[in-house]
């Protein structure tokens, strides 16, 4: 096990470096620079020239690489020009409420995809089933600016329910934390809701026509304990699949739905940072996301082993 | 079965965990709900790039910032100097020398009364490091002379050094000597003024929190611009930088915010339609379109000629500010509440819309149908609507146009290279005096390289002026020359809203907003 979990570290490496060097040139092509954005628009060209040389970004592309390159190896990813502190540190300020955002969109999609996935799944073909399926096309369809926008219009703005915007610290008080969450959340976790539904639909699917589905029927086990403990237990390997790969998505979805509801996360410090040209934190923050991402995928593939014995046999 | 719940345990159990650390690393209380305590949330359309007032040309920070410090001079409404730290202040007659007698018992938000070396340290910080010091006090001394009075000797009068010290942007900010001497090239890292608000936090990408400054000293004189009485009447002011016009506006109709800046001017009507809510409408400079006067088809004067004949300029204004409410169709570089200044010179030449004479003029340039890029940034609404309409205007009479649009900070740079573009759309706000503008100075290698010998002199001519009589004839041969070398065009003036909630009184507009003597009643 411990061999295995070094062994998937270790392919990080590679990964990694290739995701450097990609957002290092994408950035470094696009035009342009942190200089003239921080003097703003009426400065002189040569006040603009005099910062771009402080700064370092007169150097030539291949040793601004190195240098960062070589801090980032030593845990250094460098230092934002516009907060004045350590890309870290931009990170992790930034990082709660992308976290809680991301893992209140996530529990909601689950508490609420799996159930419907499993209904869908049991009556499949009636009116439950299809209404079930169509909301779901309508969920991954809808964009969730757009989904956001409207959730604001209606349950801000006409209803005065919840907050239009904004976003409370956990230590401000849960309910407030939450109730700034709940838009931006149902926003987020709307499509994951509906991929795992589905995914939870056809994979029980192919659960309930099994032979040792029939037994258990043929036995005479109450229906809630066939489906419950028989047959979602064995369909949740793939919807495992499709929710760790969703809550990987969740962190790129952040973007566009902190935007629209202003919470300060590492989306909108991404956003931010690209337009006013803040290199440093652009490369540090989305390496450190990729990092993430292949971690989460990482943990997935372990949880595996919790959920089916098999899995868990075979590897040894 | 058991499996599974020890399975959910461990889940709930880890969403915890990193909950708590999302706790960690959030953000402080905001002071709870906007309705309690006399706390103002303002929604701002803009991040500072630094609070350093000097270190950047940013309306963000100007706007945010004059809340916090104080000048020896400012400029009340109708851009005319008045004293706010100085007592007063007296001009020799050469003009090269300005004797500031400095106000009693003014405190610095850290309780440190106010020194004349404090001054000194802060006007050679300013001098040192923004553009208007650099460019006409490189030699200029400042020093202090007694208790009370500082002095400033310059190798040549100057008759705009005053306003150009009381500039609301990059303004000469006074701050505690030891803050001026730590400062570095990143600026000042501990923000003390001297003004009515104190500065208490900054989260980055979130909020500026400002808090009533108790000990503050205010002028009698009547409230004006950035002069005059200022008092701080709410306890807490939270610039929260809120970058989409949505939220703002979502915000500013349920109550979220107090105050919303820049309103998109489609969504005008829209809140006038609410009784909880008041739009107010200032003058906001104008936007333009600047030339490459230095490469391509534009370094032509009759070239640019030709465009100004051709624009019509109310078609350009209604499609960025859809509405006549929000625009004033006007010639002058100066407004006309600047009536030390304001000219007629030139208003012949604005607003032509004569397609044959454009035509003829373009002849006479000599166009062989070259692609005129046109420059322009979708993050700004009115600049790019602009830009379309300037587009099928020169199209109109014959031109072959390419609209490039980009995000703002790509225009930032390449509207820097010569050979990127013809033509770019931006906007200036209002200047308190004409060298401000920085077109109009060939020294300034601004991008879209002025190189106009006859408008320099004029310049240097305002500059020497013996009176303001003399520096405003000056000025009408300049606006006059302006016309006649097109560095740029002037669409005309423009405006912004700022959307308050009826509770709100006393909020004051100069560039930006004011927030000294709002009430929220």
């Amino acid at each position: 096990m411990k061999g295995y979990i070094l062994k998937r570290l270790l392919s990080l490496i590679p990964v990694l470096f290739v995701v450097a060097v990609v957002v290092f040139l994408i950035i470094h092509i696009t035009p342009g620079d942190p200089a003239s954005v921080m003097l703003g628009p009426e400065a002189s060209p040569r006040e603009v020239a005099e910062l771009r040389e402080e700064l370092g970004l007169n150097l030539p592309l291949y040793q601004q690489f190195t240098s960062w390159l070589a801090g980032v190896v030593q845990g250094d990813f460098g230092w934002s020009i516009f907060m004045n502190e350590p890309v870290l540190q931009s990170f992790f300020s930034h990082l709660g409420p992308t976290l809680s955002l991301a893992i209140f969109a996530q529990l909601l999609a689950v508490v609420l995809a799996i159930p419907f996935g499993v209904i869908a799944a049991k009556r499949r073909g009636t009116i439950i089933d299809q209404t079930f399926m169509g909301g779901s096309l309508i969920g991954i369809s809808v964009p969730s600016f757009l989904l956001g926008l409207l959730l604001i219009l209606l349950f801000a703005v006409q209803l005065r329910w919840l907050p239009v915007a904004g976003y409370k610290p956990l230590d401000a008080g849960f309910f407030l934390h939450i109730r700034y969450l709940i838009l931006p959340a149902i926003a987020l976790g709307a499509m994951q809701a509906a991929l795992i539904a589905r995914m939870t639909r056809s994979s029980m699917l192919d659960i309930l026509n099994a032979n040792y589905i029939k037994t258990a029927r043929s036995k005479g086990l109450k229906e809630k304990i066939i489906i419950y403990k028989h047959a979602l237990r064995n369909a949740f390997i793939p919807i495992l699949t499709v929710i760790g790969q969703t809550f990987g998505t969740l962190v790129a979805g952040a973007a566009v739905v902190e935007t629209v509801f202003n919470i300060p996360g590492i989306g909108q410090l991404i956003v931010n940072s690209v337009e006013r040209r803040d290199f440093a934190v652009i490369q540090g923050t989305i390496l450190l996301v990729a990092i993430s991402y292949v971690l989460i995928n990482l943990v997935v593939d372990l949880l595996y082993g919790v959920i089916d014995p098999r899995v868990r046999l075979n590897r040894k | 079965m058991k499996k599974i719940s020890l399975l959910c345990l461990m889940l709930l159990l880890s969403f915890t965990l990193m909950a708590c650390s999302a706790e960690e690393s959030g953000t402080d209380d905001k002071g709870g709900e906007a309705a309690v305590g006399g706390e103002l949330q303002v929604a701002y359309n803009a991040q500072p790039p630094t609070l350093d007032p000097l270190l950047t040309t940013a309306v963000a920070t100007r706007d945010v910032m004059r809340h916090v410090y104080e000048t020896l001079v400012t400029v009340n409404q109708k851009f005319e100097v008045k004293p706010m730290l100085a007592k007063s202040y007296e001009v020799s007659e050469d003009g090269k020398i300005i004797t500031f007698e400095l106000r009693d018992g003014i405190k610095f938000h850290n309780g440190e009364e106010m020194l004349p070396e404090d001054v000194v340290a802060s006007m050679n910080r300013w001098k040192e490091s923004t553009t208007l010091g650099k460019s006409y006090f490189a030699d200029a001394v400042f020093s202090s002379s007694g208790e009370k009075t500082v002095v400033l000797e310059m190798k040549q009068p100057l008759s705009t050094a005053l306003a150009m010290l009381a500039d609301p942007g990059q303004a000469a900010i006074i701050t505690p000597k030891e803050i001026n001497e730590a400062a570095t090239e990143q600026g000042i890292t501990e923000y003390i003024g001297t003004g009515p608000y104190k500065f208490v936090e900054w989260k980055t990408d979130q909020y500026v929190h400002l808090e009533k400054f108790s000990d503050y000293q205010s002028l009698d004189s009547e409230s004006s611009g950035l002069a005059g009485k200022k008092e701080g009447f709410v306890d807490d002011i939270y610039f929260q930088f809120v970058t989409d016009a949505s939220t703002r506006l979502s915000g500013i109709q349920t109550g979220e915010y107090d105050i919303a800046n820049a309103i998109p001017f489609d969504n005008a009507e829209q809140l006038e339609a609410n009784e909880d809510v008041v739009n107010h409408i200032d003058h906001n400079g104008f936007n333009g379109l600047v030339f490459n006067k230095k490469a391509g088809f534009f370094a032509d004067v009759i070239a640019r000629q030709a465009v100004n004949a051709a624009l019509d300029e109310e078609e350009i204004l209604m499609a960025s500010f859809t509405n006549e409410n929000f625009y004033e169709l006007e010639h002058g570089l100066m407004i006309k509440d600047q009536v030390e200044w304001y000219s007629e010179a030139g208003k012949d030449q604005y607003n032509q819309n004569d397609p044959e004479k454009a035509k003829q003029l373009l002849e006479e340039a000599g166009y062989n149908g070259e692609e005129i890029v046109i420059l322009a940034s979708r993050d700004y609404e009115d600049h790019y609507n602009a830009a379309v309409v300037v587009q099928q205007q020169l199209e109109k009479i014959g031109m072959k146009t390419k609209l490039d649009v980009y995000d703002w900070a790509t225009v930032l740079q390449r509207r820097a290279d010569e050979k990127a573009y013809d033509i770019f759309v931006t906007g200036f706000p209002t200047e308190p005096i004409p060298a401000k503008y920085v077109f109009l100075d060939s020294a300034n290698q601004w991008p879209g390289w002025t190189n106009s010998p006859e408008m320099d002199q004029l310049l240097d001519q305002i500059n020497t002026a013996s009176s303001q009589e003399e520096a405003q004839e000056y000025f009408a041969q300049l606006q006059e020359e302006f016309y006649n070398y097109l560095p740029m065009i002037k669409f005309g003036n423009k405006t912004t809203i700022t959307s308050t909630r009826s509770n709100i009184e006393g909020m004051g507009f100069l560039q930006g907003v004011t927030l000294w003597n709002v009430q929220k009643k």
